[in-house]
């Protein structure tokens, strides 16, 4: 009795003593993303990048020896609800660092959110330039590349192909379909092509083939477009229906065709060029790895936002690990100038605007695979540092 | 000269042409919204999403294996006993409760978002597009038309006569009509009102089946595809007068129309509020609508 | 128009009991009140910031639906499109407060571009009535939602963020926008007030008139009464309560987005008042506080709320015709009356 009663207070002792240094409490990771609504399946990519890369993290011990765990709340693609379960996570479940935002309204308006709390977030999806750029904030870190980057990417890429292209525009009628055309045209003509017409068509837009008459009436080269999702399929498979895909070259911004909607594309993807951070075939050992394992736990492919999200845990857990800490000045600090490995490659959190750094590339469809058929490093798409708040 | 025949080639002629291809497709949409409304004094707002139905049954089966020409005639007949079941298990619940406009509405719009989200969790949020079943086009004095298109066209205007002729010619029809006009009447005369309104309510989800079964391959599938057609179905059915078949049909290619052709002139964002201002103009002068409504002719 | 004469009758008997059922609304509302103050007192002592500020959120829909109710419950008018008047209370709220975070300047401004922006639009809504009057709010809110979405002084799509935290002078104290409690007993206060004014209105002539209309709406004019100015009257109040609680949500949230505008918005209000029971006020307050939570709850369980939401929200307009209300009203109108006795 003696012995066992000494056992137990020895086994007590042991788990007092030891409960600070096994941190038994994990590292909590909140995720507000569109489950339900236009962008879920978006969210769905970012889900299974998250949930993949965790399980690789928990399985080797963690972050300083603490589990991550992963807190999911759906935005429904609205700032509203994003921002009220933002603040569920940061004030009701104390999660240590928050992702997961898919449209830059959620994303900025999450920011600002995560700026009263003192804590910190990062995108691992939205892409307008204002996010690192004009309205950024301290709190708030890019870790895939923004329209800008793409743009360079791909407009050096056409310029080869087709040098002094006639080039048209089609983008979707609201503020970020517009500023991506618009930065693609300054980007394309300042390498020497014209533009022959642009025309805007609203989102979620029926029909398409309302607007072929003036774009065959330009007799362009090159169209390039800023659809996503839904639209895509509707653009290019009517476009394949009337016979205008033969002798054009469409270009288009990196979520137009994804892993999403090239199933529904088909055929009418083939030969759709963009640039973008991420690519299934991307030739490294950490990507082949990547898309391997992604494919097994849930029999679909990567596509940019699955592998920028999986890429954001390293990224995280690369930062607590520098930093030795949790506390928001301290990860912030250790953000800055990161360097980690993700997919695609090393990438760099630049400190001045928070905007990853990494190489672009050029990717082609062709039944269905993304080729590489371009790349360009990651100091030469980056763009200049424009925020001015830090 | 060249400019301006090449303006003709090229732009109006295809747009004008592309535009009858759509309004086609919104008065196919609009055919069985019209059809409940002239009728049972029903706005669905379930409507689009029985569309969605009949589109993903088209999917599914399909991808079973079954031929498209057969789905053309399957799934419509999967829809009306579904149509059946939601008119008689919830519509006519409250059928005769005092609002009966609003609280119908209320319970369609619910019905909704039921139905949507239903999907979503059977078939996933992608896109998803079943394969042309006529591939090609036509390339004539160089217009192009897709000969699905061309085809949609031509079958779509039958199957509105088809409709036309079952409400105004067949002994059937003239029950529907005569319950319509007056329940109660019909009803005294023998009409069995109550199982006419379920069939009839039926026939509507099942022609928003077929709409779903014909456009899949041209505007795609999607969970919430629901809403694309279903503003300007209702815009068209208002236009139209509520229940006019002739009505819905005359709107519905007067306005796609008009937003093909006013999309040359403005940018395309204006479109959708130029119809819009278009429906609430005949609402102020013409509360009925253009045409009036069913079974008061 | 079939069986019109029950219909009247009917109806008309509802509108003879209104006294005795709007004084149950009444004690509804301070029990309501009673409630929030406990919880306010719970939400201090444990320093909760997250289920006040959404407790706040909810009020502040709360004061949405109300002006939803206001038309539905007393005109019988359903709109598809009100959250229009409360997107534009919350952008015309923020763009004050970006300029200068005075809450009196912001809610002077929302008060008198609302009574504009309403009668404008009022005008031409009211020209229809019944399903053609949910069409056309539906389809104003859509075109002007768009509007917004393209125009880049707004924020275009984006949003607007950087809405200043702001102090709300009362004279005898100040309350900050971001203190959880005193902002979520500010905006109790603020929203009860709006109820107050609704039913205080339609207590007057000017609300008898209303129940009238939505009886028999032919015999109005024969009493002396302009309906048309009876409906466009009512309708701009209800913009103004609909966008006085919107031009909270920016001092809560520091930000405004055009999907304040959009249809789930407007849908939302309609599913809360039909929740809590229409044409009784209270029960827009009551419906807010449920779909809060219901949503709160669902919402981490799964993905798929929509689902048991619209279930809910369809056997409640099957069911129980009026809301969560038409379940404990009567009981509490039975109780003031024995107590009358």
């Amino acid at each position: 009795m003696f012995k066992l009663g000494k056992l137990y207070t020895l086994l007590l002792a042991t788990t007092i003593l030891s409960a600070p240094a096994l941190a038994a409490d994990p590292i909590k990771i909140g995720v507000v993303t569109p489950l339900s609504g236009t962008y879920a399946p978006i969210g769905q990519q970012v889900r299974w990048g998250l949930e993949l890369a965790t399980k690789e993290v928990n399985a080797s011990g963690g972050i300083m020896g603490r589990q991550i765990q992963l807190l999911f709340e759906d935005e429904e693609a609205n700032p509203s609800v994003a921002v009220q379960k933002a603040e569920k996570l940061f004030e009701s479940e104390k999660v240590d660092f928050l992702t997961g935002t898919v449209n830059s309204g959620s994303t900025l308006a999450v920011g600002q959110t995560a700026e009263r709390a003192g804590k910190l977030i990062a995108t691992t999806v939205s892409f307008a330039d204002s996010i690192t750029g004009d309205k950024c904030s301290p709190n708030v870190f890019r870790v895939n590349a923004r329209a800008g980057q793409q743009s360079a990417a791909l407009a050096a890429w056409v310029a080869k192909q087709k040098p002094k292209a006639k080039v048209y525009f089609l983008g979707p009628d609201y503020e970020m379909g517009r500023s991506t055309v618009a930065t693609f045209k300054r980007t394309i003509e300042g390498l020497g092509a014209t533009s022959v017409g642009e025309v805007f068509a609203p989102l979620d837009s029926k029909d398409y083939t309302q607007y072929f008459g003036q774009l065959r009436q330009a007799r362009p080269e090159v169209l390039y477009t800023s659809v996503a999702g839904n639209d895509t399929v509707r653009l290019l498979t009517q476009m394949q229906d009337f016979g205008l895909l033969g002798n054009l070259l469409v270009v288009g911004a990196s979520g137009t065709v994804t892993s999403q909607n090239i199933g529904a594309i088909g055929a009418a993807a083939d030969g759709f060029t963009t640039g973008v951070g991420y690519s299934t075939q991307i030739d490294n050992p950490g990507n082949k790895k990547f898309v391997a394992d992604f494919k097994a736990a849930t029999k679909a492919d990567p596509d940019l936002y699955g592998a920028d999200s999986y890429g954001l845990i390293y990224f995280y857990k690369a930062a607590v690990e520098k930093a030795q800490s949790t506390a928001t000045d301290k990860v912030r600090a250790a953000m800055a100038d990161l360097k980690w490995a993700t997919p695609q490659g090393e990438k760099t959190m630049r400190a001045g605007d928070h905007q990853a750094i990494q190489p672009m590339y050029v990717v082609r469809v062709n039944s269905g695979k993304f080729n590489i058929v371009g790349e360009v490093g990651g100091d030469e798409a980056i763009g200049p540092d424009e925020c001015k708040r830090f | 000269m060249t400019s301006a025949l090449e303006f003709i080639q090229f732009v109006l002629a295809p747009q004008m042409i592309t535009g009858l291809s759509l309004g086609v497709a919104v008065v196919l949409v609009a055919l069985g919204l019209t059809i409940i409304f002239g009728l049972l004094d029903v706005i669905n707002m379930a409507h689009g999403e029985f569309y969605a139905i009949g589109a993903y049954l088209a999917l599914a089966l399909g991808a079973a294996g079954i031929n498209f020409w057969l789905l053309i005639v399957i799934v419509p007949l999967i829809m009306i006993p579904l149509g059946y079941v939601v008119e008689r298990g919830l519509i006519q619940r409250v059928f005769n409760k005092p609002d009966r406009h609003v609280t119908t509405l209320l319970l369609t719009f619910g019905l909704s978002l039921v139905l949507e989200e239903t999907l979503k969790v059977i078939f996933g949020p992608n896109t998803q597009r079943p394969p042309t079943p006529i591939p090609g086009a036509i390339d004539a004095f160089g217009i192009i038309m897709p000969n699905y298109r061309l085809f949609l066209i031509l079958l779509g205007f039958s199957i509105i006569i088809a409709v036309a002729l079952i409400v105004n010619r067949t002994a059937l029809g003239a029950m529907v009509r005569a319950a319509a006009f007056d329940r109660n009447m019909a009803a005294s005369l023998g009409v069995p009102a109550s199982r006419i309104y379920a069939g009839t309510f039926a026939f509507g989800v099942a022609l928003a089946g077929l709409a779903g079964v014909l456009l899949a391959p041209v505007f795609s599938v999607f969970p919430t595809m629901g809403h694309d057609f279903i503003f300007m179905a209702f815009t068209v059915v208002i236009v139209g007068g509520m229940g006019s078949i002739g009505g819905t049909v005359i709107a519905g290619l007067v306005l796609t129309q008009v937003q093909v052709l006013s999309s040359l002139v403005v940018s395309p964002v204006w479109s959708d509020p130029i119809v819009f201002s278009i429906m609430v103009l005949v609402l102020v002068l013409r509360p009925q609508g253009l045409f009036g409504r069913m079974g008061h002719a | 128009m079939r069986s019109a004469s029950s219909k009247d009758a009917s109806a008309f008997l509802a509108f003879d009991r209104s006294g005795l059922a709007m004084r149950a609304s009444h004690v509804l509302v301070v029990i309501l009140v009673v409630a929030a103050f406990g919880f306010a007192a719970v939400g201090a002592a444990l320093n909760d910031t997250f289920y006040l500020r959404l407790a706040t959120e909810a009020l502040i829909f709360g004061g949405f639906a109300l002006s939803v109710d206001i038309l539905l419950g007393y005109t019988g008018l359903l709109s598809l499109g009100h959250a229009l008047y409360f997107g534009f209370g919350a952008y015309v709220s923020a763009l004050v407060l970006k300029e200068t975070p005075s809450f009196w300047a912001a809610m002077g401004a929302v008060l008198a571009a609302t009574l504009v922006f309403g009668f404008i639009t009022g005008l031409i809504a009211n020209r229809v009535r019944g399903v053609y009057f949910a069409l056309v709010t539906f389809g104003i809110a859509q075109v002007a939602a768009k509007a917004v979405y393209n125009t880049r002084a707004l924020g275009a799509s984006d949003g607007l963020i950087g809405i200043p935290i702001v102090p709300i002078n009362l004279g005898f104290m100040t309350v900050m926008s971001n203190a959880p409690v005193a902002f979520f007993l500010f905006t109790l206060v603020f929203v009860i007030l709006l109820y107050v004014a609704a039913a205080y209105l339609l207590d007057t002539s000017f609300g008898r008139i209303l129940g009238a209309l939505r009886v028999n709406e032919h015999r109005v004019p024969f009493l002396g009464y302009s309906t048309h100015r009876a409906r466009l009257s009512i309708y701009v109040f209800a913009a103004i309560i609909a966008a006085l609680s919107g031009a909270l949500y920016p001092m809560l949230r520091g930000f405004v987005s055009p999907e304040l505008m959009f249809f789930t918005t407007s849908g939302n209000a309609v599913i809360t008042v039909v929740i809590g029971g229409v044409g009784t006020l209270a029960g827009a307050l009551y419906g807010s506080v449920i779909l809060t939570v219901l949503k709160s709850v669902i919402g981490t369980m799964t993905e798929h709320h929509l689902i048991v939401i619209g279930i809910l929200f369809m056997a409640v307009v099957i069911f129980l015709p009026k809301g969560l209300m038409g379940v404990i009203r009567p009981r509490i109108a039975r109780r003031l009356r024995g107590g009358a006795r």
